[in-house]
């Protein structure tokens, strides 16, 4: 089993659910359970951790592809393997499917709320001018921007100081790791590399 | 099918007209043109060795749009395009080879086959096997992505002539009403089926063969209706801008086949080798495989076409020497 019993016996009203191998079933997974969760073991649910993965693609080894509605992302590896990192998404999924590109990329990046969420949350009306990188800043330790062309496209691949929302569909709108995972991903991803935002999910796409 | 469907929309053609632009300088005896996909560049190399081995002839393989080529095969800048699929191009062939007689078209064709796929476990767990399996909601649930209820599939890019008619098809069948119709670039589809093999769920797509995705993946093709031009009534979107509400399909696509085509002074500048072209076969397990070496396993298509004319020796032989 790979989360607690105590984690399977909540209500089932959550959209995430976590895959068990063992039953080859697939068990529902929500904030509550997902915090409770972290507080006992100190990490994500075992189908949110990093791991090496049998992934067979005709995309290149370095490309990223992103399941929005699974909550994972995957790093194609040589071998038809990929690494797969849990991610937490937009409440909305990520709002956008697609083909993109790591444009940049940024460690300990600064945070800037966007003007609408300064004008609604004071917290965020404190850093109007923009966060420094650290800690408790949430883009975390690593961003990856993600460009159309030569066009920022807003949406980042990027930490968090949240490390329990892994698997779950609660930040707004960008695609969160954990620390150690976006450090890690950071190490290995290219500036240029293709990602793929799959169009399968919540809410994942426009113009459909 | 798709791609070449996809070659009548504006984007590919618009792209293909820089192809000359990029052309090298006829060095070589030879210019054979190259599709951008993966089974198209294989054959390309593939001919090119074997002509080179069989005939003494260099041929150079460049890549340029289907459009292009035609264009080249008639004023005698292409000798050889190595997969024009039929009927999808049949109004080139209505004018190049029927009306101007600058083009042949070699008899022999590779069958294609396009329509709706699903992955193994959606097939033998959720029972999605033939097309009307779509119409029953209890079993398109399964393909639910979103929490709506309604299942989700990917009917092809959105440039590409295909998908409108998939877009048809699904009306006419009346699974557009349990499944929301995604449009995406095919790189993008492709992905959501690497993304639910490895981690075993369902998806129903639109596909195409001969496509590596089924040497990739176990995928099962939905079995339908034979094709029945009575029952296939496709208004074009360039024809008339209620295309969708006037078109009707409830039966599978028609078969397709793709053959080699080449210059029709290749006849009298060199018959052995114009004979040869009208001999070269390929089965549509070899397409697959020649999509997946090149375009999974990236091998490099020269070297990848050495070994298989090396490997197929006296196939080719016989090709050019019956």
């Amino acid at each position: 089993m790979v989360l607690g019993l105590s984690l399977l016996t909540g209500q089932a009203v959550a959209q995430t659910q976590v895959y068990d191998p063992k039953t080859r079933s697939w068990v529902d997974y929500d904030r509550t359970k997902a915090y409770q969760y972290y507080r006992q073991h100190q990490q994500v649910p075992e189908p949110f951790r990093r791991q090496v993965v049998t992934f067979r693609t005709a995309e290149e080894p370095g490309t990223i592809i992103i399941d929005g509605n699974q909550h994972f992302l995957y790093l194609v590896q040589p071998g038809q393997q990929a690494i797969r990192y849990g991610i937490g998404v937009g409440r909305e999924g990520f709002g956008w499917a697609g083909i993109v590109r790591v444009g940049r990329t940024a460690e300990w990046p600064r945070w800037t709320p966007p003007a609408e969420m300064v004008a609604r949350d004071p917290n965020a009306r404190k850093w109007a001018g923009g966060q420094p990188g650290g800690p408790d800043n949430p883009l975390g330790a690593r961003a990856l921007y993600l460009y159309e062309g030569d066009q920022d496209t807003i949406y980042r691949i990027h930490g968090t100081p949240e490390p329990w929302t892994m698997g779950l569909s609660v930040s707004s709108g960008c695609i969160r790791m954990v620390n150690d995972d976006i450090i890690d991903l950071h190490s290995r991803v290219k500036v240029g590399a293709k990602v793929i935002v799959l169009m399968q999910g919540a809410a994942l796409y426009k113009g459909v | 099918m798709g791609r070449i469907l996809r070659l009548l929309g504006p984007v590919a053609l618009a792209m293909s007209l820089s192809a000359f632009a990029a052309m090298p300088g006829r060095t070589a005896d030879l210019v054979i043109a190259m599709p951008n996909w993966s089974s198209g560049q294989a054959t390309a190399h593939i001919l090119k060795v074997a002509i080179d081995k069989q005939f003494g002839l260099e041929a150079d393989a460049v890549e340029m749009g289907t459009l292009i080529a035609f264009a080249g095969l008639d004023s005698g800048k292409v000798d050889i395009h190595p997969e024009v699929w039929l009927p999808n191009l049949d109004n080139l062939v209505e004018r190049y080879v029927t009306g101007a007689g600058s083009v042949a078209i070699s008899p022999i064709g590779v069958p294609a086959w396009q329509g709706i796929c699903a992955t193994r476990n959606a097939a033998d767990i959720y029972g999605i096997k033939d097309i009307s399996d779509l119409s029953d909601p209890q079993k398109t649930a399964a393909l639910d992505t979103d929490g709506d209820g309604r299942g989700e599939m990917w009917i092809g890019a959105q440039t590409w002539s295909s998908t409108g008619i998939e877009r048809v098809r699904a009306n006419s069948y009346g699974y557009a009403k349990q499944l929301t119709l995604l449009e995406m670039p095919e790189d993008v589809g492709m992905a959501a089926v690497d993304a639910a093999q490895a981690t075993d769920k369902p998806l129903v797509f639109a596909c195409y063969a001969p496509h590596a995705v089924f040497e990739l993946h176990d995928i099962v093709r939905l079995t339908e209706p034979p094709y029945d031009p009575a029952k296939w009534n496709i208004v074009l979107p360039s024809d008339d801008p209620a295309w969708l509400s006037k078109s009707s399909a409830t039966v599978a696509w028609d078969a397709a086949h793709y053959h080699i085509a080449y210059a029709s002074s290749l006849r009298s500048r060199h018959p052995d080798l114009a004979a040869f072209l009208e001999r070269v076969a390929f089965e549509p397990e070899e397409a697959i495989a020649m999509s997946y070496a090149l375009q999974v396993e990236r091998r490099d298509p020269q070297e990848f076409a050495e070994e298989w004319v090396s490997k197929n020796a006296e196939r080719v032989e016989a090709w050019a020497r019956p």
